[in-house]
């Protein structure tokens, strides 16, 4: 009997056995439930493989989508809906990008302690750092044209203004297989990538100032054009002698040449990576396009226009934005979020004194070149852009900053064949930027 | 009956809850969410120190004095005599068998000697025993090899004594209390199914929970009436059984009424199994019938079966319906289960290994690879129990796992099954159909639940069978969950414990078969739908919706119950007063009415102090010459301490 009674001991192997495959389930459980519960048959967070919880809120609390019991729901004002149409995204779920789609663990609101159940049984709430009447102002501004436009506080990393075009009010869409909406689940700001041009120069700037000694006491010829490896490389102007100032202020595309040759294609290409133009960007875990920059050999016209933001350059306005951001706040950017109080780790990109001199340069672009008067009370810090696409159109940029202790702000406009960006990116980013310092 | 639940339907469908009561009541809901898993931990933990703490007194039921003057008391029903260190009594000399003799006793208290093996050195008072043993009398002398043992069975008052002083369960431990939270959770699980039920189920979902409550304090009471102390397997068993209601009210709320018919049959099966175990002599008569009866079962299943799922296990008469495998379980144990004297006495083993081949070859004809898988862990056990052998079990292992390979290559839907593990993710709306979604909707409850009644995942294909882990994680929580995987070990732990007091191997052997039976099912079933083992589709005990498993259920717990020792708290036991009325006592008592027997003495007390047998070796006695003397100064001591 004694034996018999031993042998029951076997059962204990069973019951370990069991113990075990609970053990290994909990852990599998801890680490990937917040995945599991994402699956679009989850009925307690999707309806017919729609998200069916949550609600996204602008940073003042404007309700911009909620659902539940399988009810979905935008803002209530019908410009509100199209500004934000590509930072709240729709419950179709065409916007891999907005906020539906990118936060809905968050709007589903799971947690391994109480799974998805909430007091409310509405699921979780996402406060984006948007501010939606600086979006309305954005839409209003870009009247119709395409484009983005990105506005942050460069203190916090807080993303107030994100408004891509073209858009449409997702509570009516409009028939959306006609040329004016190509692209249209595009969020621009984000996710497409733009010939640069002169906007580059700041990047080819910042390689200079670190790495040509003279920098400061060279003088810069320019004769309209200049002759580079057998081509012609044409400027938007004669401007003569120039100190380095001068030559950003007036773009000058010799000065920009003679600097990108003197760089070469392994430097340029080295700040461009450094710089955040080459990866992909992480902007509240969502993936932004990554920018290329092809370096062209040497000695040649191809080498030049790489570094003035031709050639084959192509940057995403929210590296852009990122960019000016790290300028503003010396060197050292607060990484853009998209989600308010969630502040964002910072990066250095560059040295404080390279920043402090890009910063002073980019305010004497403004009262030397581009003129004051177009940005009343606005202590603005910017560049233009123009990237010519080959056809006779081009895409109108403006980026910077203004120096504001109450308004930290920086931003970027982008005019798709919007001609010149002086003209016509520049008053947009003041209209958007007076709405902003309101 | 059907107008009854008819009325108290319309009646419970009518109210709304609005206003401050909807409210009140949401937020009841919600933070009672809270409470389950508290009293869950109350109910497991209650079993688990009522069952495993308190300790058990062994029990002595007579004695046999070796050479050296020392007396050994036997300590079962069933004992072997012989030179292995592990038998019950260690006799070593020259011609001595490691197990030579075996004692076994019956429920009327007379004891029969077996000699083993064909050597002819075994002798009860100088004759050689038969090959169907002898019975044994007081102060008959037994022979192995060249020793000579005399036998010596308890008096009646002796007897009486141990009976009085057996541990009674329930002393430290209240049964009041252990139902009070099993009622508990019931009344919170019902609250949370009645709030996010739709009106029209409320009715029965109330009436149902209503029944399951009284059926557990009408089982309580009577029991308790009749002297019974031992709760712990039932408060387990209630506490599955309300999860199950739990699931069967979120996925078929029209079939409660069923639920309940066939938890009274199960509860009944449970009794009925449970008193016939009682008597030894009646269940060896049936080891065979019950062999055949399986057989004869599953033979019937494969003509006349109805195909379910790619699986040919129901059979439908009358419109009633039912898995005959189900039933075969029982038999299976029943028959596989054996007592001493059969198990040393050979041939027996290959009978049962052909007798498991034949059922589990008719599961797999009949595509049910998972019932199968289970009969053949279970056969494991019992052969293992049985044969002590792990070369035996290794080699059935082999031979499963060719067979297995072959079953994998004949029938595709398997192999996919086996593709498919591990891969779910890659296949969400096909191989890992349910798997995901289990995996899902068990996350989406988090620790606690979303509420009892309030989840989805029911409404996939046959998921209160199969995915019954997951609908409990996802509306209960996985603590709850956790803890339902706990109580079927809880009763593991209670068998192993049982099995070093067992007084037959017949209830050592049934009751571990039993409980693996039930955890290797268990395992199938929740790692299964969770993707750490291939998706069979077997049920979760108690809790997985289907009747013919549910009263299968019942009655496997009868196995485990009848392991308990303890004073009344099993069938196999009996209290003393009872005992006293059998007529061998009386006869007894007319044999040896001689003074000491009479005299007062205080009975046995605390046979810790006697040290380990398992080491016991002769020569070292730890016994004083006149242990009754002995035993009557503890009892004395202890008497007063109480």
């Amino acid at each position: 009997m004694k034996k018999i009674s031993r042998r029951a001991g076997f059962a204990l192997i069973i019951a370990a056995a069991l113990i075990l495959g609970l053990a290994l389930y909990s852990v599998r459980l801890f680490n990937d439930g917040d995945d599991w519960v994402m699956l679009r048959a989850n009925q307690s967070v999707f309806k017919d493989g729609v998200l069916d919880t949550g609600m996204v809120t602008d940073r003042n609390g404007v309700v911009l989508a909620r659902a539940g019991n399988g009810v979905f729901a935008y803002a209530d004002d019908a410009s509100v809906r199209i500004a934000c149409l590509h930072a709240v995204g729709d419950y179709a779920g065409n916007f891999g990008t907005g906020a539906l789609s990118a936060f809905d663990d968050e709007l589903a609101h799971y947690n391994f302690f109480d799974g998805v159940a909430t007091l409310s049984d509405g699921g979780g709430t996402v406060r984006l750092s948007i501010d939606s009447a600086l979006n309305v102002a954005a839409l209003n501004a870009l009247a119709g044209r395409r484009g983005a436009v990105l506005v942050s506080n460069y203190e916090t990393g807080e993303i107030l203004c994100m408004v891509s075009t073209p858009a449409y009010d997702p509570n009516s869409p409009p028939e959306l297989e006609q040329p004016a909406y190509e692209g249209v689940y595009l969020n621009r700001a984000l996710n497409a990538t733009y010939a640069p041009g002169s906007v580059f120069k700041l990047v080819t700037l910042a390689a200079a100032i670190e790495n040509v000694p003279d920098i400061y006491t060279r003088s810069f010829e320019c004769q309209g054009s200049v002759r580079v490896g057998g081509d012609t490389v044409n400027c938007t102007g004669v401007h003569g002698a120039q100190t380095i100032e001068q030559a950003l202020a007036n773009s000058c595309n010799c000065a920009f040449s003679e600097l990108s040759q003197e760089l070469g294609a392994d430097t340029l290409e080295k700040y461009a990576k450094q710089l955040g133009f080459l990866d992909s960007l992480d902007i509240s875990g969502i993936e932004t396009a990554a920018g290329s920059f092809e370096k062209a050999e040497a000695g040649t016209s191809d080498l030049s226009w790489s570094g003035i933001g031709q050639y084959n350059d192509l940057v995403a306005p929210i590296a852009v934005l990122r960019y000016v951001s790290a300028v503003a706040a010396g060197g050292t950017v607060k990484e853009p979020v998209l989600i308010k109080d969630r502040k964002g780790n910072e990066t250095k990109l560059l040295e404080y004194s390279t920043a402090a001199k890009i910063g002073e340069m980019m305010s004497y672009n403004v009262s030397y070149s581009y003129g004051t008067w177009r940005f009343p009370e606005l202590d603005m810090h910017a560049k233009s852009g123009t990237a010519e696409l080959g056809d006779g159109s081009s895409h109108a940029w403006f980026a910077g900053y203004i120096d504001d202790d109450e308004h930290p702000l920086a931003f970027t406009v982008i005019i798709e064949r919007g001609g010149g960006g002086l003209a016509n990116a520049a008053p947009l980013a003041n209209t958007v930027l007076q709405a902003a310092i309101k | 009956m059907e107008g009854f639940i008819e009325s108290v339907s319309v009646y419970l469908a009518k109210p709304e809850f609005t206003g401050a009561l909807g409210i009140f009541l949401g937020y009841l809901a919600y933070f009672s969410r809270y409470m389950l898993p508290i009293a869950a931990l109350a109910i497991i933990s209650r079993c688990v120190r009522s069952m495993l703490a308190e300790s058990y007194e062994p029990e002595v039921w007579a004695y046999l004095d070796l050479p050296g003057g020392l007396r050994v008391p036997l300590r079962h029903f069933e004992c072997t005599v012989g030179s292995a260190k592990s038998s019950d009594v260690v006799v070593q000399g020259a011609r001595v068998l490691k197990t030579h003799l075996v004692l076994i006793r019956d429920e009327m208290g007379s004891w029969r000697v077996y000699a083993l093996g064909s050597d002819a050195a075994a002798g009860i008072n100088g004759v050689v025993i038969p090959d169907e043993g002898a019975a044994l009398q007081d102060g008959d002398v037994l022979t192995v090899g060249n020793k000579d043992m005399r036998f010596f069975n308890l008096t009646e008052s002796e007897r009486a004594i141990i009976a009085e002083r057996r541990t009674a369960p329930g002393k430290t431990i209240s049964p009041y209390a252990m139902f009070s939270y099993v009622a508990i959770f019931q009344i919170i699980t019902w609250f949370q199914q009645f709030y996010y039920a739709a009106p029209e189920n409320r009715g029965s979902i109330t009436l149902a929970f209503l029944a399951l409550f009284a059926a557990m304090w009408i089982y309580f009471i009577v029991m308790r009436a009749m002297g019974r102390t031992g709760f712990e397997v039932e408060a387990i068993a209630f506490f599955l059984c309300t999860i199950g209601m739990s699931v069967c009210a979120s996925s078929t709320p029209r079939n409660m009424l069923k639920q309940v018919v066939l938890l009274l049959a199960g509860i009944a099966a449970f009794c009925a199994l449970g008193s016939w175990l009682r008597d030894l002599k009646r269940v060896k008569k049936l080891i065979k019938p019950a062999a055949v009866a399986a057989v004869l079962l599953l033979l019937i299943n494969l003509a006349l079966g109805t195909e379910y799922f790619g699986a040919k296990n129901w059979i439908s008469i009358g419109g009633i319906s039912f898995q005959p495998s189900e039933f075969v379980k029982i038999a299976y144990i029943y028959a596989g289960a054996a007592t001493m004297d059969r198990l040393y006495r050979g041939r027996n083993l290959l009978m049962y290994i052909m007798f498991s081949a034949i059922c589990v070859g008719a599961l797999a004809l009949m595509g049910d690879f998972g019932t199968a898988l289970v009969f053949f862990a279970t056969f494991l056990v019992i052969s293992f129990m049985r044969s002590g052998s792990i070369g035996t079990v290794l080699l059935a292992v082999t031979g499963a796992g060719l067979a297995g390979f072959l079953a994998l290559s004949v029938k595709p839907h398997i192999a996919q099954r086996f593709a498919a593990w591990g891969h779910v993710w890659e296949d969400v709306n096909g191989a890992g159909y349910q798997q995901t979604r289990a995996l899902s909707a068990a996350a989406s409850g988090g620790l606690f639940g979303v509420g009892a009644g309030k989840g989805w995942l029911q409404t996939i294909i046959a998921a209160d069978t199969d995915l019954v882990f997951a609908i409990v994680s996802e509306e209960m929580g996985f603590l709850v969950a956790v803890l339902a995987v706990a109580a079927i070990i809880v009763l593991a732990l209670f068998t192993v414990k049982n099995a070093a007091q067992g007084r037959s191997s017949f209830y050592v052997i049934a009751g571990c078969a039993a409980v693996s039976m039930m955890m290797v099912q268990l395992g199938l079933n929740v790692f299964g739908s969770l993707d750490l083992l291939p998706f069979t589709g077997v049920t979760f005990p108690f809790v997985s919706i289907g009747g013919s498993s549910l009263i299968s259920c019942w009655a496997l717990l009868a196995f485990i119950k009848a392991t308990d020792t303890r004073k009344n708290a099993s069938f196999t036991t009996r209290d003393g007063g009872k005992m006293r009325d059998r007529n061998e006592f009386t006869l007894r008592r007319e044999r040896y009415m001689g003074a000491d027997e009479q005299t007062e003495f205080g009975g046995y007390g605390d046979y810790d102090d006697y040290g380990d047998y398992a080491d016991f070796d002769a020569g070292v006695s730890p016994f004083v010459e006149d242990d009754r003397h002995y035993l009557d100064g503890k009892s004395k001591k202890r008497r007063r301490g109480r």
